[in-house]
């Protein structure tokens, strides 16, 4: 075939295709609905994911151990707390946080506070050090004999990291990450089912016209190619139309956050999926069209 | 141009044609009658290989129907105009579109199916109903719209099955005079009908179908009686 005949061929399908869904649009409005519907759950499911990701990423870059010492520290006792803590091997870094940084660094978390802190007579704020764990210290069987050895120094006042509870929460991330690739996967799968089932559905109703279709002579691509590509269109709307769910639902959580100042959302409700995550999604959404219309167009079900 | 040879078709055991031998030459206009369930809708079927035969061969046009590739089944039906007995219009298109969607498949322009849809409608006295969909034509204008669909391609062959079946006389006839103008063009005509006055009053070649074998000629003791010519029905006009 000709460029200029396959150009013809591919404008003739995208026009047969565009006018098989305007003349069944209720249909196709449906159809889209429960398209984007079922991308939205996956959508949902990428969101889920985005921000346990970010909540996991806080929770590693925050595993710092906090020794809050006593008022009456040496710089020896100091220095000597330094210098346990990087012969653990548990320890990338050491920081010394004088009482007066402890105080700026409240003012600038809790900015509505700082009137109150002003009348304050004295700075209520110990010194401390901070050590960053090493990346592999939390799961360390070492660490808590690491926690206890400092709580028992005599310039410590109080040692702050609750391991079990870090540990907890990675579990919880890991085995939410290793399931939502599962659960993502069967609503992937349930919206290419769903776009299959559309264009059977499609197929069923326009019948007739296939069979009319071929007796006078149209080519197999004329006949199942429309379908396919009236497919792919509504996976592709039907994605579009998913992100924009998924926006405004997002959009709305961040407005009921700010206005509930819910503390436990604001933590989980951060930031919508990436670029790439949206690209996927729409994508998605094509491919299942694909896969749907072209298990559609199967000559068993053209020929019922 | 259509050429069977020995041709036998069952069905579930049930012979319908057997030993089917005819020949009709290009350029030709033929009549093939015979009583309802004789077989002439499924020997019609047999040329644009809806059907395929048992046995035997059948050739169109040179090509071998009854063995082509599934491929090139389309080729085939496309360098034929078919008139079916239930006139097979879409139901979601217009008049204009069910008559231009044939050109479509061969890649000819825009403008050129409109140009031809037109002419083709005009022929049919149907041009001035473009826009309307299939159910909101009569049963005559439906059949119309159907004929000027297996025209517009200007085919080679023109098969068309009880054309006139739909029809009043005046009608009819019109349709009748329409094939031969056709026929006059160069165009193979092969129309099935059991309307006996309109086949007697063409003067044209005609097979008949009796038990599943093809006679020539109008054999009116192979038809049942109503067939025959007892109805009082008015003589048509010469084609």
């Amino acid at each position: 075939m000709s460029a200029p005949a396959q150009g013809f061929m591919v404008v003739s399908l995208l026009d047969e295709a565009i006018s098989g869904l305007w003349r069944a649009r209720r249909m196709t409005a449906l159809s889209i609905l429960l398209i984007s519907f079922s991308l939205f759950l996956v959508g949902v499911f990428f969101l889920v994911a985005e921000n346990l990701r970010s909540v996991t990423e806080t929770v590693r870059e925050e595993t710092a151990v906090t020794v809050f010492l006593k008022a009456d520290v040496t710089e020896a006792e100091r220095a000597a707390l330094e210098k346990l803590a990087l012969e653990s091997r548990l320890v990338a870094a050491t920081r010394f946080v004088t009482p007066e940084t402890a105080r700026e660094r409240f003012l600038t978390s809790w900015k509505s506070l700082a009137t109150a802190s002003a009348t304050l007579p004295r700075n209520p704020f110990p010194a401390s050090l901070e050590l960053d764990l090493l990346p592999d210290a939390v799961g360390s069987r070492a660490i808590s004999g690491f926690l206890d050895n400092l709580r028992a120094q005599r310039c410590a006042e109080d040692v702050q990291f609750d391991v079990e509870w870090i540990r907890r929460l990675r579990g919880v991330v890991a085995v939410v990450r290793a399931g939502g690739i599962g659960v993502g996967l069967l609503l992937a799968l349930g919206a290419a089912f769903t776009i299959a089932n559309v264009v059977r559905l499609t197929i069923l109703l326009h019948r007739d016209e296939i069979e009319i279709l071929r007796l006078v002579g149209a080519p197999e691509v004329l006949i199942r190619g429309p379908f396919v590509l009236g497919a792919v269109l509504q996976g592709l709307l039907g994605g579009l139309l998913a992100l924009g769910f998924l926006w405004a639902a997002f959009e709305g959580l961040l407005r009921y956050v700010a206005a509930t100042q819910n503390v436990l959302l604001g933590v989980f409700v951060v930031r919508f999926v990436a670029p790439e995550a949206m690209a996927v999604l729409v994508g998605g959404g094509v491919l299942a069209g694909l896969l749907g219309g072209a298990f559609g167009v199967r000559r068993k079900n053209l020929e019922g | 141009m259509i050429e069977f040879y020995s041709v036998a078709k069952e069905y579930h055991g049930r012979r319908v044609l057997k030993d089917v031998t005819f020949q009709v030459g290009r350029g030709e206009f033929v009549f093939l009658t015979g009583p309802s369930g004789a077989g002439k809708s499924t020997l019609l079927k047999m040329l644009f290989r809806a059907e395929r035969p048992t046995s035997g061969q059948i050739l169109v046009n040179g090509m071998n129907v009854g063995i082509m590739p599934h491929g090139r089944v389309p080729e085939l039906r496309r360098s034929m105009g078919i008139v079916f007995q239930d006139y097979k219009l879409l139901p979601t298109r217009n008049v204009f579109e069910n008559v231009s969607f044939v050109l479509k498949f061969l890649g000819v322009p825009m403008s050129e199916r409109k140009r031809r849809a037109y002419q083709t409608l005009r022929l049919v006295e149907l041009h001035h109903r473009l826009s309307a969909l299939p159910e909101e034509l009569s049963g005559g204008e439906q059949q119309r719209v159907a004929l000027a669909r297996a025209l517009v391609n200007d085919p080679e062959l023109l098969i068309a099955d009880e054309p006139t079946g739909n029809l009043d006389h005046r009608l009819a006839n019109e349709v009748m005079k329409l094939f031969a103008q056709i026929n006059v063009r160069g165009t193979t005509v092969l129309v099935a009908s059991h309307d006996m006055d309109l086949i007697r009053s063409s003067g044209r070649r005609c097979f008949t179908l009796d038990r599943g074998r093809v006679l020539e000629g109008l054999v009116e003791a192979a038809l049942p009686p109503q067939a025959q010519g007892k109805r009082d029905l008015p003589v048509h006009e010469e084609l």
